[in-house]
């Protein structure tokens, strides 16, 4: 196998299958600050000033076999649309290289370079010669493509006057009509009606099954899952994850809750006391959870909080709130106060062990909070909003958020 | 490497010229882009393509009037089939170089969206300018029949002259396409450096204008001639109306010398103009 390396397919049930895609070691580095002027750039070079650049990829490494559909997911940002330029050839890479086996169409982004003032008509033709199909060949397809695209009766419009719906499915029917060995789709599923999107599953559906190979990108994970036979996670410019569909949309979805729940946290207060860590112990007794997110089935949760007050504090009251991730609203909310547990004074470091009973509520996500205050609630010495992710995995038969005692008795 | 992979994704590494045997295939984009730029010239007119053959004809009218009224010759014999020539040439230079500024720029969603080689865009307003310059010749070649001023015996030399022309409006146009990607300055400096230029090109002024009594030197003869348009206009006036490419008390001591520097020039600014675009060319998706 030594020797054939180079040219076999990277996935794992393959058996060494021919790559369409090749990405190798691909770092790709924009400059921010752009040179807009011939002065501009003097200055820069004779400043020697190093041009302060962004990373959007880093080290990315991907093939794509023949025939194969490969998904791309990640938050925005993440370098989905760079990764699918380079390999469409319209970004170069800064390091690395990218290589493709046969033709390449391109769906970047709606009506990938449609002319405004061209009409249907020119914009199809134009397109073709692009992608160096012979005019012969393109006034064959036409028919297929206007039809495809529903689009009989406005050919000959300019595309301006096109709506946005009219223009993406002409750029679909175009890109997949024009044959290619490759396709590349970025969120072009999020647009068209319910009947378009209908036709573009079966067309890509048709496309895998005529032994072509896809690369696409989409925020609608059920669809990207539906479609993929991998699915590649892409963070910060890097592959965080590369697989089985359902796993690696799993990971991907887990995490941009995370990073969701990071997003929200929130603290502020007087900080005359100040919580110094808040953090879960191990459901099953031990030490605390290394993380700020905690994930279990067990019905009892515990955590520590510690704090650090800079003076004598009378009268302390620690609280704590439970929400839903999803909607914000509020599950249980209560305090040492009202659990009737006298505190003593603060003064130093100090902390305390909260235990809580969640076997009433549903599985889900929910965000902690807690607070330090004083007893009349007046004055808040430092408030930790959503600064811990439980996700409560014991999926439980009734409906709605919370258990409730409900007993049935047949009539009398 | 597999002797079987075709690597070549129809865009992602060649900038066009490179690949000898790719470059047929895009016939199809340079037609429909130089139709395109043809038609957008004219689009929404009455007249349509007619004004390519209409406007020289207007022009020449234009100068026939007012440089007789402004006296514009001086003494030199059929001068307004002489300027109306050089007008007609240089026009296919400036209209060039003010196309081809945006070939680049202003096709940022293609250039940004699809792959193709680049310089199909610059390339193809250099194209569509010169079939326009084919056009108004018709009129120009029949003013000068008209006129009599019309001489063939040298009519071959029009093939190198066009030839050379379109060289150098290639590079011109690969040139200003490429950079003004990267210096929006350039479309700025464009509009000066052009009106310099055509003031440096005996365009309504015959290289034996009276500057004074003191003889040119030998040296200022062949910068004059570094100015390629000055050589190119002395061709297209020898190829068609027979005047002498460069005036005898001009001639170099080696003959067809200064000719020979304004053509390399050409040539120059031809290779220049590939050079510079293909040195651009993996920038142009992170600028636009």
């Amino acid at each position: 196998m030594k020797g054939k390396t180079g040219s076999t397919c990277g996935a794992d049930d393959s058996g060494g299958r021919e790559w369409a895609i090749d990405v190798s070691h691909v770092v790709k580095r924009f400059r921010l600050a752009r040179a807009g002027s011939v002065k501009t750039a003097i200055i820069d070079a004779v400043r020697r000033r190093p041009a302060t650049t962004f990373t959007a990829l880093d080290d990315v490494s991907l093939r794509v076999c023949r025939g194969e559909t490969v998904g791309i997911v990640g938050e925005n940002g993440a370098g989905k649309s760079t990764l699918l330029s380079i390999i469409a050839g319209t970004l170069h890479p800064t390091s690395g290289t990218v290589r493709t086996r046969g033709t390449v169409s391109s769906l970047l982004e709606l009506g990938a370079g449609f002319h405004p003032d061209l009409t249907g008509r020119e914009n199809v033709m134009l397109y073709g010669a692009i992608m160096g199909i012979p005019r012969a060949t393109m006034r064959r397809r036409f028919d297929e493509i206007v039809e495809f695209a529903g689009l009989e009766r406005f050919i000959d419009q300019p595309v301006r006057f096109y709506s946005s719906g009219m223009y993406v499915r002409l750029g679909f029917s175009v890109a997949v009509q024009v044959d290619p060995d490759i396709l590349l789709v970025d969120e072009v599923l999020a647009v068209g009606d319910a009947d378009f999107q209908r036709k573009c599953l079966e067309k890509m559906d048709e496309f895998r099954h005529a032994g072509k190979s896809m690369l696409l990108i989409s925020h609608d994970i059920a669809t990207i899952r539906r479609v993929s036979d991998r699915i590649a996670y892409l963070s910060h410019g890097r592959i965080e994850g590369l697989g089985d569909p359902a796993e690696i949309s799993k990971t991907y979805l887990d995490d941009s809750i995370r990073a969701n729940a990071a997003a929200r946290r929130r603290e502020w207060g007087t900080l005359d006391a100040q919580f110094t860590s808040a953090e879960f112990l191990d459901p099953a007794g031990g030490g605390p959870v290394s993380g700020i997110v905690l994930e279990t089935s067990e019905s009892r949760i515990r955590v520590r909080l510690r704090w650090n007050a800079v003076k004598r504090l009378d009268g302390p009251v620690v609280g704590f709130s439970l929400e839903e991730a999803e909607s914000g609203r509020i599950v249980h909310g209560s305090n040492t106060q009202q659990a009737g547990l006298a505190m003593q004074p603060l003064d130093g470091a100090g902390g305390i062990e909260l235990t809580l009973e969640i076997g009433s509520v549903q599985a889900g996500d929910y965000l902690l909070s807690f607070s330090l205050h004083n007893s009349d609630h007046s004055v808040n010495w430092h408030r930790l909003e959503r600064c811990l992710l439980l996700r409560y995995r014991a999926r439980k038969p009734w409906d709605g958020v919370c258990a409730m005692p409900a007993t049935w008795s047949a009539p009398r | 490497m597999d002797p079987r992979a075709q690597i070549a994704s129809p865009v992602a590494v060649q900038p066009g010229w490179t690949r000898k045997t790719g470059l047929a295939k895009w016939n199809g984009l340079v037609r429909i882009l130089v139709l395109r730029n043809l038609s957008i010239r004219y689009k929404g007119s009455a007249l349509g393509f007619f004004w390519s053959l209409l406007t020289p004809a207007l022009t020449i009218a234009m100068y026939a009037i007012f440089a007789s009224i402004l006296k514009f010759n001086r003494g030199q014999p059929a001068y307004l089939q002489y300027l109306v020539t050089g007008i007609i040439v240089w026009n296919f230079t400036a209209g060039t170089l003010n196309d081809s500024l945006f070939s680049i720029a202003g096709n940022a969603n293609l250039v940004k969206k699809v792959s193709f080689p680049r310089a199909i865009l610059p390339l193809s307003t250099a194209l569509a300018n010169c079939v326009n310059f084919l056009l108004t010749a018709l009129p120009l070649a029949l003013y000068l029949a008209l006129t009599g001023t019309l001489h063939l015996r040298h009519v071959a030399w029009l093939a190198p002259a066009v030839a050379l022309h379109v060289a150098l409006c290639s590079g011109i146009a690969l040139l200003a396409g490429t950079l003004n990607v990267f210096f929006r300055d350039v479309q700025h400096a464009v509009g000066v450096g052009q009106l310099a230029w055509f003031f440096l090109s005996p365009v309504f002024y015959g290289l034996d204008l009276q500057l004074g009594a003191v003889p040119v030197p030998d040296v200022w003869k062949g910068i004059v001639f570094v100015n390629p348009m000055t050589g190119i206009l002395a061709m297209y006036r020898y190829a068609l109306m027979g005047l002498p490419m460069v005036p005898p008390e001009w001639e170099a001591a080696v003959p067809g010398a200064w000719i020979a520097i304004s053509a390399l020039v050409s040539v120059a600014v031809l290779l220049l103009g590939m050079a510079v675009l293909r040195a651009g060319d993996r920038k142009f998706g992170d600028v636009l």
